[in-house]
């Protein structure tokens, strides 16, 4: 966005004296960049990108869900590459429809916002830092991620199973990731998973070694701002869960090309074993996709409730919490392939135990609210919209952590209902929240107030109309995954496919608002929001200088958070 | 005690097995009852249970986690409301400074824990009663997924097995070669579900399920039993299936299998012991196993009452086999 | 204030290193995709990746040397570098626990189905395996060795005995590289293959990228060894030197978890060859 760069420039012109604004030409600045500000914009475009494209492939889903037989999917298969595609290439192009969409929205969009972009950009601001600890790691940690985009974005186009295109789903379990999905797509999204994920190691060490070394002087690690926290503990679930996945996905890959039998039950292999290694990764990540979202939300209700945030070290303490229980929670995802009874019994009490921090941070953002003196600007509106549906989603995982209960839940429609409920309206609600909060911060240009709150109501009642009557479904028992469905299904999913409209006619209006912004924006303040707003960012210039910090700030006694 | 009260489909199934057959081992698919063992358009809760831990299951969720999850999710929205009303900018110009309450936190942590350990409760006794081995004599029937096809065996039954597709769409595309179209026969199922042939299970007995996979996991479920184990190549998954009601329950593969994962379903029909040992006999090489080790096993085995019912009905069979 | 640089952080310049290595990471993975099916430009891609990653690597590593040089790396960034290593670390220590954990569902739960297994452990396929208490044992003797070596040359480096620092990084060098030949030489004649069954999977991809570590070890150690010559490190400032040390424990303690897992607990009563 070239936008960005231009207003950039603009800015600099305008503060012509500010000498140590020298920024580097067009191609060294964002081909090569050591700024944390300038990666966090470029991780936040990709992610932005990465967002359209995955929003995209479930677009071409809904359609084709709103009515039982196969519509669509013959010309997908075809935009695919494929030339006359026989009935069986067809269905697997739904196959890696979904795939694609789980790991591009997972990887791709929630993951690279929340940490590249609005980590990247306000850990260091916060803390009071000049940059990153490790400025060009940070820079490749970006570079890798669009690397794996890239090598995602081949697999469709190459040969797989059935057809073109990996047909996995985004948990890539063996042995239909092995033996049955012969051709090089397969490949090409395993490879896609390794360099995301060396770049989000690289990221995490980054943030760690930032977080615990750069602190402003007089910032203890108890005064840091709760988004800080969110950023340090995810940062160690990354650093902890990736690279089990790693040793995973390459066990995938050399069964599949190199004769080995981790999962191939005919040489002893062990299915199940890539389902332990994948959740043992996958369950910390789904707390690494939403712990980002906490913090965004702390800072936000503490600003427009302009009070601290109720019960900070309770706060901090209990996303310390998630993140080590949901190391120790894994199995919650493998109920139904014969776990033994104690297995089960052993899971099901674990995962509920989650349910206690989570809990403490809902109570404790609304108590923040108690007795503030609350004002409704857009980020707030995002963030309530966050508490509730976010709630809302929480409370289907308890049911689903039931290993009993979850044997008729299992791959149903209800697990979807769960995962949009704290992804799409959970992270995606609280990315929002972040992006209202801070693209003035950033730009340096105001939003439309207006077309923001426009954007929240849009949106909130068409993912509420997708993601809702999924519930239903799934309780009816329709299994996920399916591209064509037994006629009982169609009311509920004609109307998820209504709500899909709706909620993108909402994504335009976020568009309008951003073209607004920058071509009639007023220029934002150093501290638009105003008295509540008491993190290091707002000290700063809108958009902050290039450098910023050069001379340290210093946190007083009686500072808080 | 539940087969007198079957639906009356079961009846006209059972008039139509007597009218079409004359000799030993005669059976006529059974009619399924519409919105039982299936799902309903719009409907918004579980399918109707048929066994006992589906009951047992159904009423944790309806009766124990629906109100608690739903009363969560209400307060936290009431919560809002009245912050919305009572602490908004111009009800409230001055915001509190207050940010710690110790007796509130405790609260909010210890209510959790208790409503959980509440659903502990019966959710861990439910894993339980679930994991109950299969008795000894209990039938063994052997399932299992392939690419894109169940099979059923019946290695109690003189080790015949069953080959079960679904059935093709009116209008679509063929999905397997050579089978029917859905509805052209009477007792036909909906589309999408309805297979050519069954697998067809005693009613009111513990079954062994030894569920397996030939080529990737798939995942034999049928919401109406609350039964969902996955079939997992190089593994046999072995749980106790007791249906209580005669009819026909569907279900469909539930773990990603590749292309034709959406269309390789499930229909389990539960059958009285005589129609059951009529339809075993249908096949080639086939044997009744109650002669072999039911008697014996009955004895021994806690499910008496579910036999003594079906000794008459068993009795029968033999009738109807002259 | 504007444009004095008020703090001891390390600022970077705009650099293309990132990218570089991003581009030959991504040729390398897109080449091996190719190799992996014999697709046009498999025997070659790989390597052009390879020496994209490698090169850009050495003019990474250079960069930071030469920026050791310049005094950017004050004392907190020192600290910097300290932490990025242990957690570096502590990734490649979750990165173990993935192939131990599937050696031990493997080894604690043989299968029973599978012809090639019998349900036991080393499975049946396996005729003999190799007696830990030969070659493997002088392995781990060398890797013990080794890592007194490198704490003879680090000790050496801080009370200032230059002579001692380069005969003790040869000497872990030299036992480095003797372990991988020793390693080669029982994988070619290892009485069990590759493919085809747990045992062999589990064995070769465990041992094989704790193999591929010591590689990497006994490169950093040479960048060491040739720094040393050069006359770097002081006595007060030789993080780079440390990073391998460390690095070098950790290989070491990986190590002493296979021989005892893997090799003799995995291999217990079993014939050996
Ligand atoms: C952001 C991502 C995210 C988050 C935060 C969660 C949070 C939780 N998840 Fe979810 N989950 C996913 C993403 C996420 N999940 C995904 C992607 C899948 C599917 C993967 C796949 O198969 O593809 C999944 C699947 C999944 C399953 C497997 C279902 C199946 O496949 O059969 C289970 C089972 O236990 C589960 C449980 C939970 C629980 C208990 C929580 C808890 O953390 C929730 C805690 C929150 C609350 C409970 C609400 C707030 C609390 C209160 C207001 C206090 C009072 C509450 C009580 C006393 C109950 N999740
Ligand atoms: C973060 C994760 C995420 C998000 C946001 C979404 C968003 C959506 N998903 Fe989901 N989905 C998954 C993760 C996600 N999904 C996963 C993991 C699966 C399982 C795959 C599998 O089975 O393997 C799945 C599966 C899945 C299915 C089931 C397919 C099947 O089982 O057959 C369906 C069906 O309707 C669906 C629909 C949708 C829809 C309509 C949206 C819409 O809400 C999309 C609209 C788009 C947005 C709301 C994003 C907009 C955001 C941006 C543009 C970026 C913003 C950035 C900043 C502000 C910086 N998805
Ligand atoms: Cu078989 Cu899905
Ligand atoms: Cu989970």
């Amino acid at each position: 966005m070239a936008t960005t760069a231009d207003h950039f420039q603009a800015h600099s012109e305008e503060h012509g004296h500010h000498d140590h604004e020298h920024k580097p030409a067009f191609f060294a600045r964002w081909f090569m960049s050591t700024n944390h500000k300038d990666i966090g914009t470029m991780y936040l475009i990709f992610a932005i990108i990465a967002g359209i494209v995955g929003g995209a492939f479930s677009g071409m889903m809904r359609v084709e869900l709103a009515h039982p037989g196969i519509q669509y999917l013959d010309t997908f298969a075809r935009w695919f590459g494929a030339v006359n595609p026989d009935f069986n290439t067809t269905l697997h192009t739904w196959n890696v429809l979904i795939t694609a969409h789980g790991l591009i929205m997972v990887f791709f969009m929630v993951m690279p916002a929340m940490i590249g972009g609005f980590g990247n950009w306000f850990v260091p601001l916060m803390i009071g830092a000049p940059d990153m600890a490790f400025p060009r790691m940070n820079n490749i940690s970006f570079w890798m991620t669009v690397a794996g985009f890239l090598s995602l974005m081949v697999s469709p186009f190459v040969p797989g199973g059935t057809g073109n295109g990996a047909g996995t789903g985004w948990t890539v379990y063996a042995p239909l990731s092995t033996s049955g999905s012969p051709g090089p797509a397969v490949d090409f999204g395993i490879f896609a998973l390794h360099l995301a994920g060396a770049g989000s190691i690289m990221g995490a060490i980054n943030f760690i070694t930032t977080i615990l070394n750069m602190r402003a002087p007089g910032m203890t690690i108890h005064k840091m701002p709760l988004f800080v926290w969110s950023m340090l503990v995810t940062a160690f679930l990354l650093l902890l869960s990736l690279p089990v996945l790693a040793a995973a996905i390459t066990m995938l890959l050399t069964d599949r090309n190199f004769g080995t039998t981790f999962f191939d039950a005919s040489g002893g292999g062990d299915p199940i074993l890539y389902q332990h290694l994948f959740w043992f990764f996958g369950h910390p990540e789904v707390y690494i996709m939403i712990l980002p979202g906490f913090g965004i939300i702390s800072q936000i209700v503490s600003t427009f409730s302009k009070k601290p945030v109720f019960g900070y070290l309770g706060m901090a303490y209990a996303m310390v919490a998630i993140g080590v229980v949901g190391f120790i929670v894994w199995a919650h995802h493998m109920y139904a392939t014969g776990l033994s009874v104690n297995t089960k019994m052993y899971f099901t009490a674990a995962t509920m135990v989650i349910a206690v921090p989570t809990g403490i941070k809902i109570f404790s953002w609304i108590a923040t609210m108690w007795g503030g003196s609350v004002e409704f600007k857009s980020p707030m509106v995002w963030a309530l919209g966050f508490i509730f549906l976010f709630t809302v989603g929480g409370v289907t995982g308890v049911v689903l952590a039931n290993g009993g209960v979850d044997d008729v839940m299992h791959d149903t429609y209800y697990v979807v209902a769960h995962f949009h409920y704290v992804l799409s309206l959970g992270a995606v609600t609280a990315l929002f929240a972040g992006f209202y909060y801070w693209f003035p911060k950033m730009s340096g240009k105001m939003h439309s107030e207006f077309l923001a709150h426009v954007h929240f109501v849009i949106f909130f009642i068409g993912v509420n109309m997708i993601f809702f009557p999924m519930h239903f479904l799934g309780l009816q028992g329709m299994p996920r995954r399916y591209p064509d469905y037994a006629e009982a299904y169609e009311y509920w999913n004609h109307i998820a496919t209504i709500g899909y409209m709706v909620m993108a006619s909402s994504l335009v209006v976020w568009f309008v608002n951003i073209i607004y912004a920058y071509v009639a924006g007023k220029k934002a303040e150093d501290n638009y929001w105003g008295e509540g707003a008491t993190t290091l960012e707002w000290t700063l210039p809108s958009p902050p200088p290039f450098h910023q910090f050069e001379t340290l700030p210093v946190i007083g006694e009686t500072a808080h958070h | 005690q539940d087969a007198p009260a079957a639906p009356s489909a079961i009846a006209t199934g059972a008039a139509q097995g007597a009218a079409m057959a004359s000799g030993a081992g005669s059976y006529t698919p059974m009619k399924p009852v519409e919105g039982i063992g299936m799902p309903i358009d719009g409907a918004y809760g579980l399918q109707t249970q048929f066994s006992k831990t589906g009951e047992y299951g159904e009423w944790i969720h309806n009766i124990i986690l629906m109100p608690i999850i739903t009363a969560i999710c209400v307060l936290v929205l009431i919560l809002l409301a009245v912050i919305a009303v009572r602490f908004n900018r111009r009800r409230n110009p001055v915001a509190s400074k207050t940010s710690h309450n110790t007796i509130l936190e405790v609260v909010w942590t210890l209510v959790p824990v208790l409503i959980l350990i509440g659903i502990a409760v019966p959710s861990i006794d439910l894993i339980a009663k679930q994991y109950k081995p299969a008795p000894e004599g209990a039938l063994t029937i052997k399932v299992t997924g392939n690419q894109w096809f169940w099979t059923y065996g019946y290695p109690d039954n003189g080790d015949f097995e069953v080959i079960s597709n679904m059935l093709n769409v009116p209008g679509a595309p063929t999905i397997n070669n050579g089978v029917r179209e859905v509805g052209s026969k009477p007792w036909d199922g909906p589309s999408h579900l309805e297979v050519d042939n069954r697998m067809v299970v005693p009613v009111g007995e513990p079954i062994r399920l030894q569920i397996t996979a030939a080529d990737v996991i798939h995942s034999f479920a049928v919401p109406s039993l609350w039964f969902k184990l996955d079939a997992v190549p190089g593994r046999i998954n072995e749980k106790v299936l007791v249906v209580e009601k005669p009819g026909v329950y569907y279900g469909q593969c539930s773990e990603l299998c590749g292309a034709k994962h959406g269309y390789m379903p499930i229909a389990v029909e539960a059958l009285p012991r005589d129609k059951y040992n009529a339809w075993v006999l249908t096949h080639a090489g086939a044997e009744i196993d109650t002669g072999k080790k039911k008697p014996a096993a009955a004895a021994a085995v806690p499910a008496p009452a579910a036999d003594a019912s079906e000794a008459a009905p068993a009795a029968d069979a033999t009738a109807e086999a002259e | 204030m504007a444009g004095t640089k008020n703090h001891d952080y390390h600022i970077l310049p705009p650099d293309i290193a990132p990218l570089a290595t991003t581009v030959g990471a991504f040729t390398f993975t897109t080449g091996m995709v190719l190799f992996m099916h014999e697709m046009p430009g498999g025997m070659f891609v790989p390597w052009a990746g390879m020496a994209i990653l490698l090169a850009s690597m050495f003019m990474w590593f250079s960069k930071i040397i030469h920026e050791a040089h310049a005094g950017d790396h004050t004392p907190v960034v020192q600290l910097h570098q300290r932490y990025g290593m242990i957690l570096f670390i502590a990734s490649e220590v979750m990165f173990f626990v993935g192939w131990f954990w599937a050696f031990f569902d493997f080894s604690l739960f043989p299968s029973e189905l599978a012809e090639s297994i019998g349900g036991q452990w080393p499975p049946k396929a396996i005729e003999a395996v190799m007696d830990p208490f030969a070659l493997p044992l002088l392995n781990t003797l060398i890797l013990l060795c080794s890592g007194t070596t490198v704490t003879w040359a680090h000790h050496s480096l801080i009370h200032g005995d230059r002579d001692g620092l380069k005969k003790g990084l040869w000497a872990t060098i030299l036992l480095g590289v003797f372990f991988s030949f020793i390693q080669a030489y029982e994988y070619i004649h290892a009485p069990f293959g590759f493919g085809g069954n747990t045992y062999g999977s589990a064995f070769y991809m465990a041992t094989g990228f704790h193999g591929f570590h010591v590689i990497v070890g006994t490169i950093m150690l040479i960048v060491c060894l040739k720094r040393t010559y050069n006359g770097d490190f002081t006595p007060r400032q030789h993080f780079g030197f440390e990073a391998a040390a460390w690095y070098w424990h950790f290989v070491d303690v990986v190590w002493l978890f296979l021989f005892v897992a893997v090799y003799i607990w995995g291999g217990w009563g079993y014939p050996t060859h």
